[in-house]
């Protein structure tokens, strides 16, 4: 490793290298702070200008949209209440309740620290421990998916709000959307009523920008507009964050970090799991869980933590066994095969000082993006004061254009429209729509791993506690199930007590 | 005075912009759009036949699109062009030959819908088995298979090209009751399935599988092609055609809108003809992307369809059930 190191760092601290970092972490923020214009599409969007560069500058581009990607949807998520990307959504829980506090600055400059932290402890995971991570993770097969995603569906008792039923039925409702389209494991088509594209399933980016951003321009809409203005002048919004709240922020960050870096380097995961699994820790283990959803700064910082570790994670898979951890690293990985180099150990020995450039570059990029977003978050935050009467027909615009530009066609924006006046009719019905969310996100992967599992052991469910990381995953479901249990009656207890109380009184 | 010069700035620009749009040149852009993954090695090709298209025409530019979405991009390709507009599509056996017979409801196209221009490239693919099986060839998988009481295979799709293949090899040995697809979301997936344990052989693309051949997880049993390998990491490897088992390449047809003037067709063919025998290309192709460069007639390509639909007519009840 020490040999490839030096040469890597000449190849890498070039100010050519510095400037594509610096434009692909400033693109890569302002698109994923949009609603609808997901992280995947703007390196799909810029892909072509890598083309004529050679690997290290191009994939500092990519890996500059990459990771500022996964910070800037927070931007959206704390400001309108809308996650720019799937994977911020679970910082708006959070973030947006604490910018309606008055404190926006430091909402986002929470999400920033924790999103650079995640980033850059993915970024030294990569460096130091890639290839014997990689060797664990080849081990994890489809029971072993299917345990995560179960451990992934126990968050549902956290975000399910007032009532655990009606977060149950709204998850239900997110599992059966995530079965439209094609079934997975025989092609036939689900509940797709003849119409074509609907076998392509539904498009998550679609659905959530019809979930939580057009059902607010919804609400908004029944307001008036006097009681939409908010009074700005009584805000004292320095985004000072206090010692305490740096103290609180500690062991979430760290965990999620760790949470972060186990997610990423699954594949077929990616940073919308890890940011849910991450928040749903760490409100289990807060000693102030009552926050939660109610402007917690633990909530925002586990999440954005989380969601940026994936990063460096996601690469491990990529470039030490050549499988894309997600979506937009596949395309990454386009990048580099256009230059000759098909990712692998072999590629270590073949180009080691190439791919270590690569791995230190992505500590500059989350250096980068740091810097940047210090700069940024002061611009952002000014648009809480921009008038709502031009705001909202902005975000409106913002929402179908995203909504069009995921597939290019405008059968997405009926399914945002369609999704909008469904959230806004269970918004009416105190349904809440972050399980439905949850169930769109790992509907499709539990269901696949489930029935792959049954399809390899010949319908034997022993598979589940086939090996040791199944045991593990299953001591975590029961130990998060206690947790929610455990927290559930305490809550109760509480209320009981205060209504005593209200009734001695 | 201040309004006519604001009047004349303007009629200024206006004529200097009238003007530069008839600079004369007759540059057409042609947008060849991919309906499967952008990251996908259809598409990465594509790029780079865009990024060479200026090199050897200086009236004619290919702009690579990727959107995902298979037959329901082409539907919409198809419904939104007509023939001499500057549009490409690709498309493969998988919706002329699979879909066609398995889910017809899903096209809204035929073959007639369009001109062909060009294969892009071909990509053969290869049976690995799981190292501890140590099945190094065709002679003993077809021992393996004769004793065992179920064959399981790896394939990305539950009725992709990956599925076929690997159910007329098996179901040419006689032993389609035995077989057991496993599908999976992607074909690297498919490809690591094998080295886990999961299933015991994966049908894959040569790249998708070269990693963890090169760390010993797999051996590569036979390729999906006529006569063994030539090129790349797999060479020597024997054809399953050598044996007498059915086969056929993954191919990539450019297309233009039927209709399209022939003359365009031929300089767009010429062109893809020429980018194909860069040097550079080819060895891009070989060495990095384990594919061939494989030009047809438009003849060659009927006969491939017909064979894939043959194939995929035999043996759909091992795939489909």
């Amino acid at each position: 490793m020490l040999q490839y190191i030096i040469p890597a760092t000449g190849l890498l601290f070039t100010l050519e290298n510095i400037l594509w970092i610096n434009i692909g972490v400033f693109v890569g923020s302002v698109f994923a702070a949009i609603p609808g214009l997901s992280v995947i599409l703007c390196v799909i969007l810029f892909l072509p200008v890598t083309y004529t560069m050679t690997a290290i500058p191009g994939m500092m581009f990519l890996l500059g949209i990459y990771c500022a990607g996964g910070y800037g949807g927070s931007v959206s998520a704390i400001l309108i209440n809308t996650p720019g990307t799937p994977h911020a959504a679970a910082t708006m829980l959070d973030g947006h309740p604490l910018s309606e506090k008055g404190r926006t600055k430091a909402a986002l400059k929470i999400a920033l620290y924790a999103s650079t932290f995640g980033g850059i402890f993915s970024a030294l995971t990569l460096l130091f421990l890639g290839p014997q991570v990689a060797r664990v993770a080849a081990q994890l097969g489809t029971p072993e998916y299917f345990m995560v995603c179960v451990f992934g569906l126990t968050i549902i008792a956290g975000v399910s709000g007032k009532s655990m039923i009606r977060g149950l039925i709204s998850a239900c409702l997110g599992l059966l959307i995530a079965c439209v389209g094609s079934d997975p494991m025989t092609s036939y088509d689900r509940f797709t009523f003849g119409i074509s594209r609907l076998y392509l399933g539904l498009d998550l980016a679609v659905c959530l920008i019809g979930l939580f951003a057009l059902v607010e321009i919804l609400a908004k809409a029944e307001k008036r507009l006097d009681d939409l203005h908010m009074d700005t002048t009584k805000i004292k919004d320095d985004g000072k964050i206090t010692k305490s709240e740096y103290k609180r922020m500690l062991r979430p960050v760290l965990l999620s970090s760790l949470i972060g870096v186990m997610v990423g380097i699954i594949p077929g995961t990616g940073a919308s799991e890890a940011s849910w699994f991450s928040y749903s820790q760490a409100k289990n283990m807060s000693k102030h869980p009552e926050e939660f959803g109610h402007g917690s700064v633990e909530g925002i910082a586990a999440a954005e933590s989380a969601n940026n570790a994936v990063t460096g994670a996601t690469l491990i898979p990529l470039l030490t066994l050549g499988i894309p951890g997600d979506g937009t690293v596949a395309i990454m990985l386009s990048a580099l095969m256009i230059n000759g180099l098909n990712p692998g150990l072999s590629l270590f020995t073949t180009d080691g000082d190439i791919m270590y450039a690569i791995m230190l570059g992505l500590i500059l990029v989350n250096l980068f993006m740091f810097i940047q977003g210090k700069f940024l978050t002061t611009i952002f935050a000014k648009v809480v004061s921009i008038p709502q009467e031009i705001l909202t027909p902005i975000i409106v615009i913002f929402c179908f254009a995203g909504a069009y530009s995921i597939n290019n066609n405008y059968f997405d924006v009926g399914v945002a429209l369609v999704f909008g006046i469904l959230a806004w009719v269970l918004r009416k019905l105190d349904m809440p729509p972050v399980p439905i969310l949850l169930g769109l996100v790992l509907g499709n992967m539990t269901e696949t791993n489930f029935r792959r599992a049954l399809l390899i052991s010949n319908g034997d469910p022993s598979i589940f506690f086939s090996s040791i990381y199944c045991i593990i995953f299953l001591v975590l479901i029961i130990v998060a199930v206690a947790t929610i249990v455990k927290g559930k009656l305490s809550e109760q207890k509480k209320a009981q007590t205060v209504a005593v109380a209200q009734e001695e009184e | 005075m201040r309004k006519r010069l604001l009047s004349l700035g303007l009629a200024l620009t206006m004529s200097i912009g009238a003007l530069a749009g008839c600079s004369g040149s007759k540059k057409t852009s042609w947008k060849v759009t991919c309906p499967w993954a952008p990251s996908g090695v259809a598409a990465v090709v594509s790029q780079k036949a865009a990024e060479m298209s200026t090199k050897y025409s200086e009236d004619t530019t290919l702009v690579a699109e990727a959107i995902k979405g298979d037959a329901a991009t082409v539907n919409t390709w198809v419904a939104d062009t007509k023939a001499n507009d500057p549009e490409l599509v690709f498309v493969g056996e998988g919706l002329l030959s699979i879909t066609s017979v398995l889910d017809p409801a899903k096209m809204q196209f035929t073959y007639e819908d369009f001109a062909y221009v060009e294969n892009l490239y071909s990509s053969i693919f290869v049976l690995s088995a799981d190292a501890k099986l140590n099945i190094n060839n065709i002679s003993e998988l077809e021992s393996y298979v004769a004793q065992a009481d179920e064959i399981s295979v790896a394939v990305n799709g539950a009725t992709g090209s990956e599925a076929f293949l690997a159910a007329s090899l098996f179901g040419a040995m006689g032993a389609g009751d035995k077989v057991k697809l496993t599908p999976y979301q992607s074909a690297a997936e498919a490809a690591q399935a094998v080295a886990k344990g999961e299933t015991s052989f994966a049908v894959s693309h040569q790249s998708q599988i070269l990693e963890t051949y090169q760390q010993k997880g797999v051996t590569i049993v036979c390729a999906f092609d006529e006569k063994a390998l030539e090129h790349g990491p797999f060479a020597g490897v024997e054809g399953v055609g050598e044996s007498g088992y059915p086969y056929f390449r993954n191919r990539c047809f450019i297309m233009a809108r039927a209709g399209t003037d022939e003359e365009k067709v031929s300089q767009l063919k010429s062109l893809y003809d020429e980018i194909l025998a860069d040097e550079e290309v080819v060895t891009w192709l070989q060495d990095t992307m384990l594919l061939e460069v494989d030009t047809m007639s438009k003849e060659d390509v009927e006969a491939h369809i017909n064979n894939v639909l043959e194939i995929v007519n035999e043996y759909k009840d091992i795939v489909a059930g």
